[in-house]
């Protein structure tokens, strides 16, 4: 279809099938900035199919438009030309087959751990009764190791305790697609790295499609079967590389590889490229 | 889809190691009510320093009366009540009666159009641009020049008392509901969004309880100035009220009573704001300030 896809070769998907579940073709989103009386485009001709199943990072300098993006996926914002479909149907607006991980945590201060969990279940109807309700916000509040917590409120919560509380929520309503916009931006380096490898994990049991934003290569290498680098102002794939380390990937011995480096290498280059442009404010 | 049950946890430590809970000590009880004993030393202090300057003679008794002949009248004014059939009644408990009355009267009507105006105006661009002239309008000429107004419109009645408590109260409420409401955390509502909210689901279970702490804020601010407007509405005119009262121990060279209302005023503030606080800080304690 276009020259973006590629099949994953990740340990975990080497036995299924490419199986696209979101096709973005020719998607161009963007804002009206009112004072300024301009219309600013964010994203344009962005073409690529994500398959069930795999772990796809978004990397590019601040400003890309990596987070209107997953705006686009989650249907927060409506794209001026091109699609984005899920599953084979157009978006629309937010659905409980997406979920997202806010950078900021996005918890409502005024409700405890347990009530910012269940949230989903109060604004969809998943056909789930109570009992299966509160299992789940059980066991996915246990998942993070919040058990004990449930009655907290998140300013009483350390950062990296907040994010586990945002994960929560949204892996509450198992939906098939997770979108983390910067999850791990705002925590420390030692938590940080245990979350990561904590979500390589349970992304690999619950076979969830993510796509990831970050600004850490590191971070993006680690956990991405495919890293979609996307240039400066208006946004566009600049290129998608494929990273073909095997899973669980978080011991040691990874970043020594040949390969984590070589990735390293060149992820960094494009990236720089970019960065360049937009500390330039843009012009080319 | 579903997580298995083996799956470890996050940075896995036991929860129950995490949460002890602390002995008590005098250290801790000094920390926790040691405030309250200075500030119980601290106001014995002022009123007998007040006590000695007035005794010792440096001032006269017409202008500052001893801290007990305040308190007198204060047990007075506040113990006895005018007998049946009096026409003007010289008892602080009466008067008080009557101010708090008005006062309450006219925050629960200030509160009634306030926050909902608030709110509408947060909520709806149109409302927004209509209502706001008026509103900054009023609430930046000094209430006070609109008494005289008043007493033409309404003449020494409740209703002038009530409409210049409202007139007072109105506006840092309408103007707190609608910042909050124009405040509200921009994520928090895409959270809210993602996860399926709709249009009236944002509003009443983002917005309203992101504005909450606000309108709060708003009622404290209001009754402090309700009391104010209350009670120049009384020293303009009238026969009851502690605003009448203080201008009537002063007509007639009544030092200690007049004392004694303005003691009952500051209380009665301080009272009515604290309560605000406690209530502030109990459905918004994520918002607490502990030094305050």
């Amino acid at each position: 279809m276009n020259v973006m896809e590629s099949e994953p070769r990740s340990q975990l998907l080497s036995t299924s099938r490419a199986n696209p579940l979101i096709v973005s073709k020719g998607l161009t989103v963007g804002y009206d900035l009112f004072r300024e009386r301009q219309r600013l485009t964010a994203l344009t001709d962005i073409n690529l199919t994500i398959n069930r199943g795999e772990f796809i990072v978004l990397v590019g300098p601040s400003g890309c438009g990596k987070t209107t993006f997953i705006n686009a996926i989650s249907g927060l914002v409506k794209p001026w030309a091109g699609s984005i479909t899920v599953n084979g149907k157009q978006v629309t607006g937010p659905g409980p087959d997406r979920a997202m991980v806010f950078q900021d945590y996005a918890l409502m201060p005024w409700r405890t751990v347990e009530s910012n969990v269940r949230m989903p279940f109060e604004f969809q109807n998943l056909g789930l009764s109570q009992e299966e309700m509160d299992e789940r916000v059980r066991r996915y509040i246990n998942l993070v190791d919040l058990t004990g917590f449930e009655k907290s409120l998140p300013h009483e919560l350390s950062g990296g305790m907040k994010q586990r509380v945002g994960i929560a929520r949204a892996l509450v309503s198992e939906p098939d697609i997770l979108l983390a916009d910067e999850p791990f931006a705002a925590i420390d380096a030692m938590t940080r790295e245990a979350m990561q490898s904590e979500m390589e994990r349970f992304v690999a049991k619950t076979q969830q499609t993510v796509v990831f934003i970050t600004h850490s290569i590191d971070e993006a290498i680690m956990l991405g079967d495919r890293v979609v680098v996307i240039s400066y102002r208006p946004g566009r794939i600049k290129e998608v590389v494929d990273v073909n380390i095997p899973r669980p990937r978080f011991n040691e011995d990874v970043k020594t590889l040949p390969e984590y480096t070589r990735l390293r290498d060149h992820i960094w280059r494009l990236v720089k490229e970019e960065a360049i442009q937009s500390s330039r404010g843009g012009k080319r | 889809m579903s997580v298995s049950g083996e799956v470890k946890t996050v940075l896995s430590t036991d929860a129950s190691d995490r949460i002890t809970k602390t002995k008590w000590s005098f250290r801790e009880l000094w920390r926790r009510y040691g405030a309250w004993g200075i500030t119980a030393v601290n106001l014995t202090c002022f009123f007998l320093l007040w006590e000695a300057f007035v005794r010792m003679g440096f001032v006269n008794e017409l202008f500052l009366p001893k801290a007990s002949d305040m308190f007198a009248a204060l047990w007075h004014g506040l113990t006895t009540s005018a007998p049946p059939g009096a026409s003007v009644s010289g008892s602080i408990r009466d008067h008080l009666l009557f101010t708090l009355t008005n006062l309450g009267i006219g925050l629960a009507i200030s509160c009634m159009l306030g926050i909902p105006a608030g709110l509408l105006m947060g909520g709806n661009k149109y409302v927004e641009t209509i209502l706001s002239p008026y509103i900054w309008a009023l609430a930046s000429v000094p209430r006070v020049a609109l008494v005289p107004l008043f007493i033409l419109l309404l003449g020494f009645t409740v209703k002038l008392q009530i409409t210049i408590v409202v007139l007072s109260a109105i506006f840092p409420i309408i103007i707190n509901a609608w910042a909050g409401v124009k405040t509200t955390d921009k994520s928090l509502l895409a959270a809210a969004r993602v996860f399926g909210a709709n249009r009236w689901e944002l509003y009443t279970k983002v917005v309203f309880p992101f504005t909450l702490p606000f309108i709060i804020a708003g009622v404290q601010q209001g009754i402090g100035r309700g009391l104010v407007g209350v009670v120049i509405a009384e020293i303009f005119g009238g026969s009851s009220g502690l605003g009448y009262l203080i201008k009537r121990a002063a007509d007639t060279f009544n030092s200690s009573l007049m004392y004694s209302v303005l003691f009952v005023l500051v209380v009665v503030s301080l009272g009515l704001v604290q309560a605000t606080r406690w209530l502030e800080s109990y459905v918004a304690p994520w918002r607490r300030i502990d030094s305050l």
